[in-house]
């Protein structure tokens, strides 16, 4: 690892100084392990306070540093004797990280978490419960904790889960690696047997699971393509689909990966995109309706869709006319 | 020849604890490693570094302006009470779950270690369950580090949206279906808005501290699609059938389901404000939803897809 700046460095010692004023002879270890040192950077940092101090630097204005039998003190720091506010941006940080934790299911809403959260927000003139709020996604009662308890003990799950790109729901028997959230949505990382591959589940659209007491083996299945979490991943042997966008469509274009994009003048574009799912475009195409024109790879496709949807008006519309 | 850390330091202690302002004179005076003061300046240069290197910290440095030899120049000092950590009273376990949830949720660009360091550091009961790594990932835009001052300090913001300059009393800031809003009150419009801060059209300028009173009902950003919009209020009637049901339920919740059918199917009562979003939600379920009513919607999506149809 990069040797920290001097700034860093800087950041680090205005923490551990008042820390250890504070107390009566912590342990070197103690030290080191709270604020992620070494006993070599812990050494230097100390060699070099005990330095300084203030104008005129005789030896009743310099900070004092005793280390004895792996413990140490520091005295004649006054000034130092509280840490540093918190900037804006690590107080956003802590308490978005900490709202969001405790909305994963399961959380404790009285525990630690939520009395830490509570009083740090005190601080920095927020109330977690008004004016702040962190959803991470929906996901069934249950499902969040049973995946949990399944990716860490190893151990298979059968879902009953809905391919909302080709509107089918299938039993499946997966592995599960990893569960995470992101863009808003939790998402399941798991061998997937039925597919013989590897495969994200959407938590959202499990309908029902069972863990086993079967194992599977880390090692043989898990993904080997590092830890990327994109969450779309388009295939390049996938069709091609051309649109022609109106200005209202744009966020379209915005939204998802594109192969090409276009410019027509007037807030129009043309964008190509790969398209692996006939259930995914048609949802697209009815919901543009005339804010975009097929030019390429969906001929019909809107229309059959749009006429498969309206059968189910018309049944209806019919009995109410018997 | 002292580091520059060990010049930092000591500059930090001096600023600290100075009763008066000190001019940069008095302080390469008292805090030693700077240059000597040549011609190209080298020592105020050093002094400038060094001050950008506080400020990047967050380090409060005030500036006043002094008299020395019948001219002002400017003084510097750190006031203690701006500059120390009101002490939140932290417990361990309480330390151990912030530091735990700050490892399980990261806020992508931004810097929150030393926020932990500040408040005491890890505490060693929290080593057990960092090892599951992160759980969520949220991305982050520049505008919301200031927002969360104007939110906690009751600033009042300026930005563009929509082609717009608005200025808005901010009531709170929430992460949902993986976005960033703002609610607030809109001060021209006169009237609780919301904003997508993806969307925003420029930087957002803040006024001064204390600059309104929340409000005791602060709406809530869960609000879905199809109601916002200001569009006169329906009471729509949705069915599901058997295959989308219990996932459209899950995604509406129980509260609107007014019927359970023997097919399986249920019946979701919504209040719809924004007609066009709610035709885009139920042409999601594709062939597996339907209006029912009142019959403007019904009628509504069934032109839409008659046109579509052909």
């Amino acid at each position: 690892m990069a040797r920290p700046s001097a700034p860093e460095r800087l950041r680090r010692l205005l923490a551990v100084v008042p820390w250890v004023v504070a107390r009566d002879g912590p342990t070197l270890d103690e030290v080191c392990s709270r604020f992620g040192l070494s006993q070599a950077e812990l050494v230097a940092d100390l060699d070099l306070v005990f330095l300084c101090g203030v104008h005129p630097f005789t030896p009743d204005s310099l900070i004092d540093v005793e280390v004895a039998d792996g413990r140490v003190w520091i005295r004649y720091a006054d000034y130092l004797e509280r840490p540093l506010r918190l900037t804006p941006e690590e107080g956003l940080a802590l308490v978005a990280a900490g709202t969001a934790a405790l909305t994963v299911p399961g959380s404790d809403p009285e525990g630690p978490l939520a009395r830490g959260l509570t009083k740090l927000a005190a601080v920095l003139g927020v109330d977690p419960t008004v004016d702040f709020d962190v959803e991470l996604g929906a996901a069934p009662a249950g499902v969040l904790e049973t995946l949990r308890d399944a990716v860490s003990a190893r151990r298979q799950v059968e879902i009953d889960y809905y391919t909302y790109g080709r509107d089918q729901r299938s039993r499946r028997l997966v592995d599960p690696h990893d569960v995470f959230a992101a863009e808003g949505q939790w998402y399941l990382r798991a061998w997937c047997h039925l597919a013989e591959a590897h495969r994200r589940f959407r938590l959202d659209r499990i309908g029902s699971l069972t863990m086993l007491a079967r194992t599977f083996e880390v090692g043989t299945t898990r993904a080997t393509g590092g830890r990327s979490r994109t969450i779309f991943e388009p295939d390049p042997h996938d069709p091609r689909v051309v649109l022609d966008l109106e200005p209202k469509a744009r966020w379209v274009a915005e939204r998802y990966p594109l192969e090409s994009l276009e410019e027509l003048g007037n807030g129009r574009c043309r964008i190509a995109l790969a398209v692996s799912e006939r259930a995914w475009l048609e949802r697209l195409l009815l919901r543009l309706g005339p804010a975009a024109t097929v030019v390429e790879g969906a001929d019909g496709v809107a229309g059959a869709a749009a006429r498969r949807v309206l059968s189910v008006y018309a049944r209806r519309t019919g009995e109410a006319a018997h | 020849m002292s580091s520059r850390l060990e010049r930092l330091f000591n500059l930090t202690a001096a600023l600290l604890s100075t009763s008066r302002p000190l001019t940069r004179e008095e302080l390469h005076e008292r805090v030693p490693g700077y240059p000597a003061d040549d011609a190209k300046g080298s020592a105020r240069r050093a002094f400038e570094r060094d001050k950008e290197a506080l400020r990047d910290m967050g380090i409060p440095l005030a500036v006043e302006e002094v008299e020395r030899d019948g001219t002002l120049i400017e003084a510097y000092r750190i006031p203690r009470d701006q500059y120390a950590l009101r002490d939140p009273g932290l417990e361990a376990d309480e330390l151990a779950a912030l530091h735990l949830a700050g490892a399980a949720v990261r806020l992508e660009g931004l810097r929150g270690t030393e926020a932990l360091w500040k408040l005491g550091g890890v505490p060693g009961e929290a080593d057990s369950g960092a090892e599951a790594g992160a759980l969520a990932a949220i991305p982050t835009i520049p505008e919301l580090v200031p927002l969360f001052v104007a939110v906690s300090e009751r600033r009042t913001v300026t930005f563009r949206y929509r082609g717009e300059g608005r200025e808005v009393e901010p009531h709170r800031l929430s992460f949902t279906r993986g976005h960033w809003y703002l609610d607030g009150h809109d001060r021209d419009r006169r009237a609780r808005r919301q904003f997508r801060l993806d969307r925003l059209e420029s930087e957002v300028a803040l006024g001064p501290a204390g600059a309104f009173e929340r409000p005791a009902d602060v709406r809530s950003a869960s609000t879905p699609p199809w109601q916002m919009g200001e569009e006169a209020l329906v009471e729509a009637t949705l069915r599901i059938d058997a295959h989308l049901a219990g996932w459209g339920v899950d995604q509406l919740g129980q509260e609107t389901v007014t019927a359970h059918h023997p097919d399986g199917s249920v019946e979701v009562a919504l209040t719809v404000t924004n007609r066009e979003a709610f035709r885009s939600f139920v042409l999601g379920f594709l062939d597996h939803a339907e209006v029912l009513g009142p019959p403007e919607l019904r009628d509504d999506l069934i032109s839409w897809l008659d046109a579509l149809a052909g």
